[in-house]
């Protein structure tokens, strides 16, 4: 198979430099026809934050590697990228690399369910711009199965894998339903925004921002249909809340013991769990001998995350076992190709001799011994074409012997003359 | 058919015990081929306790109401029956090692030192005494699973307070559940042991000639009832929630257990029924 391909990602460059690269889905739609003109017949293009994946069948075959690098630095312009910052593929090795990744085990968060739909959309996009033909369709297949496969067949996506999604985790074992509850959220920052957005997901009754700079608590409430309140005043208002979770860069503690413990008195022993995941920490740890206050910290919530990733890594093997599974019926198909238009040239050969030869019987007998006639040529033809036909897909198919599987099949079109069908036909 | 009964006694605790490492395995294992096979297991359980129950009735020639390990009988009875309908109707499936341990215990107290008894006082068989027992059983049934959820509860509360995320916080459901759980077991507990004790007042003084508003049993249940309707109270206030009401739970349970104990060996009176 001649499919090449490159990969930019967590395992081969920094963060800053995998950023550069990505490309936005307006600039794959201006890359595709660049590829198309001057390296790929067919291919596609997976770009993320976190990862840049090109992968096609060469025009000719004296592109390279080096012609896909040049034409993506000619498109990004990236300082500082060096050959060491990427991974080449070829054949065998490049679809089995493109499963790795919608497998989700090539994510640098093994099991990270996003890649899925960044895979669907990435062969979607290369459909709708005609740089997808019948190769790249079908891989789309067979990357698509892999990736619902894993989800189905192994576990590698279950259990947080993030602090803000432990945290979430935690709460679900204190509290049963999220609707009747209010909830906090100290900082708008991104780690802040991130909790804000799962608790909105668990379906939060109330939710509530806090920033030191007020704007941005605004926005980010806005963007969530939440409340802002004061930071100044945030002390004050602490009972109103059953969760809160704090995520600022502050350099000492936003809530201190005391204000906790004041807050305890006026909750009347009602469940409250404060998730601080921020570094430094936002709340005084001691909080957590109080009665009736569940205090989690980045450090606590991290045991549930290497806890869950050592689980998702266990997976590993079993998700490689469905992708060569896929693999092996992907070669089969493609190894196939080649030899499914002789077979079906090579029957409709035989099939078109016994129809004109049954024609001229047609009206000379009856039409029921026409019938057994019919079927029995029929029969006939079926045994004779039954093992060159077995035999062609069988030495296609195992791939094992493919040179001789194409030997075969030019020696029956030559033999046949199935090259030629209306001369065929005419003799 | 001594020995039938016997045999009988003895395989129905082999069962209990082998539904309850069922539970066991699969509350540490977590595979899903245990999922339904380990319910299977506690439904022939209970069936075979009910064909043990009737086989009994038939060969004694009276209720297995009569001792207090027929008692304890119907007691784990009750409890392994309450708990396949709750799990049968909230399919939250981690908690029953924690309520099937009671009926286990129960059962293997009533197995190893259950007597038979043939000769019993012709009051009990009457209608209002067997709705009487049958009421105060499931009461105590009930008070029994409200501990476990009580237990379940401070162990999972612990485990969240101590950042243990082990098997305890990923198979128990939560905290919020395992309250309202045990707040509605005491619920049905109080209103069975309610019903158990107004038939009691209503038939007893008029059935026995002996009778005593004295009688130890007459006293425990009262204060066991008393301390529950107090308890029932607090809680609808919000006086006591969480950890607290879980303790109470746990108490009340252990008290009524004594008080079982207390009034059926040491302490004797009308109750009493074997002749």
């Amino acid at each position: 198979m001649d499919i090449i391909g490159i990969s930019i990602n967590h395992k081969t460059a920094p963060i800053d430099l995998r950023e550069t690269l990505h490309l936005s889905n307006g600039e794959v739609q201006e890359f595709i026809p660049i590829l198309k003109e001057n390296i790929f017949s067919e291919g596609f293009i997976l770009s993320t934050c976190n990862r840049t994946d090109i992968f096609g069948i060469p025009k000719e075959r004296k592109i390279n590697y080096k012609d896909i690098q040049n034409s993506l630095l000619n498109l990004k312009h990236v300082d500082g990228l060096s050959p060491e910052h990427f991974q080449n593929y070829f054949s065998c090795g490049a679809v089995k690399h493109i499963l790795e990744v919608a497998a989700s085990i090539n994510s640098q968060i093994v099991g990270d369910s996003q890649i899925h739909g960044q895979v669907k959309e990435a062969f979607n996009i290369s459909e709708n711009s005609g740089f997808s033909k019948t190769l790249m369709h079908k891989l789309y297949e067979t990357a698509v199965r892999v990736g619902k496969r894993t989800i189905t067949e192994t576990r590698i996506g279950q259990g947080a894998v993030t602090i803000s999604f432990a945290a979430i985790k935690v709460l679900e074992k204190i509290f049963s339903t999220f609707d009747k509850k209010s909830a906090l959220v100290i900082g708008a920052g991104e780690t802040g925004e991130l909790a804000a957005i799962h608790l909105k997901e668990k379906g939060i009754g109330k939710l509530f921002i806090t920033n030191r700079t007020r704007s941005k608590a605004e926005n980010l409430a806005k963007k969530l249909k939440g409340n802002v309140i004061d930071f100044g005043s945030l002390q004050d208002s602490l009972e109103k809340f059953d969760i809160i979770i704090s995520a600022t860069s502050a350099e000492n503690y936003i809530l201190e013991y005391n204000d906790v413990k004041s807050m305890i008195k006026k909750r009347k022993g009602a469940l409250t769990c404060i998730m601080d995941i921020a570094i430094p920490r936002d709340v005084d740890p001691k909080v957590a001998e109080m009665d009736g206050i569940f205090y989690n910290d980045i450090d606590s919530l991290n045991v549930i995350v290497s806890e869950n990733l050592r689980k998702r890594e266990k997976e590993i093997p079993m998700v490689n076992k469905i992708i060569i599974e896929e693999m092996t019926a992907f070669f089969k198909w493609y190894n196939a190709l080649d030899v499914v238009p002789t077979i079906k040239d090579f029957r409709d050969f035989f099939e078109e001799i016994r129809r004109d030869e049954i024609e001229k019987i047609k009206y000379k007998i009856h039409d029921y011994e026409f019938e057994k006639v019919d079927n029995m040529t029929k029969r006939i033809i079926g045994r004779i074409l039954h093992y060159p036909t077995l035999n062609l897909k069988r030495l296609s198919e195992t791939g094992i012997d493919y040179e001789a599987a194409k030997k075969y099949s030019e020696m029956i079109r030559e033999l046949f003359n199935l090259n030629d069908s209306d001369k065929n036909k005419k003799d | 058919m001594f020995k039938v009964t016997q045999i009988m006694s003895y395989w129905l605790l082999v069962l209990y015990i082998v539904t309850f490492i069922g539970y066991l395995y699969d509350f540490f294992a977590d595979k899903k081929y245990l999922y339904n096979t380990k319910r299977v297991f506690l439904f022939v359980t209970l069936l075979f306790h009910v064909i043990y129950l009737v086989e009994r009735t038939f060969f004694l020639g009276h209720l297995p109401i009569v001792t207090q390990y027929e008692i304890f009988s119907l007691l784990a009875f009750a409890i392994g029956f309450t708990y396949f309908l709750l799990e049968l109707l909230s399919d939250i499936r981690g908690t029953g090692v924690f309520i099937l341990i009671f009926a286990l215990l129960f059962q293997m107290k009533s197995t190893l030192f259950i007597q038979d008894v043939y000769v019993v006082n012709s009051i009990l068989n009457n209608y209002p005494l067997g709705t009487h027992v049958i009421t105060a059983i499931l009461g105590f049934s009930a008070i029994s699973i409200s501990s476990a959820y009580a237990l379940m509860y401070l162990l999972l509360y612990k485990n969240i307070k101590t950042n243990k995320f082990n098997i305890i916080f990923k198979r128990l459901p939560n905290l919020e559940i395992l309250e309202q759980m045990n707040f509605y077991a005491i619920i049905i507990g109080f209103i069975l042991l309610t019903i158990a004790i107004i038939i009691g007042f209503a038939w007893l003084p008029s059935a026995f000639p002996d009778f005593s508003y004295w009688d130890p049993k007459i006293i425990s249940t009262m204060i066991v009832w008393l301390i529950y309707s107090v308890g029932i109270i607090l809680k609808l206030r919000g006086s006591i929630t969480g950890k607290r009401f879980a303790k109470f739970s746990i108490y009340g349970f252990i008290l009524s257990i004594l008080f079982l104990l207390l009034t059926g060996t040491i302490l004797s009176g009308f109750h009493n029924f074997v002749n």
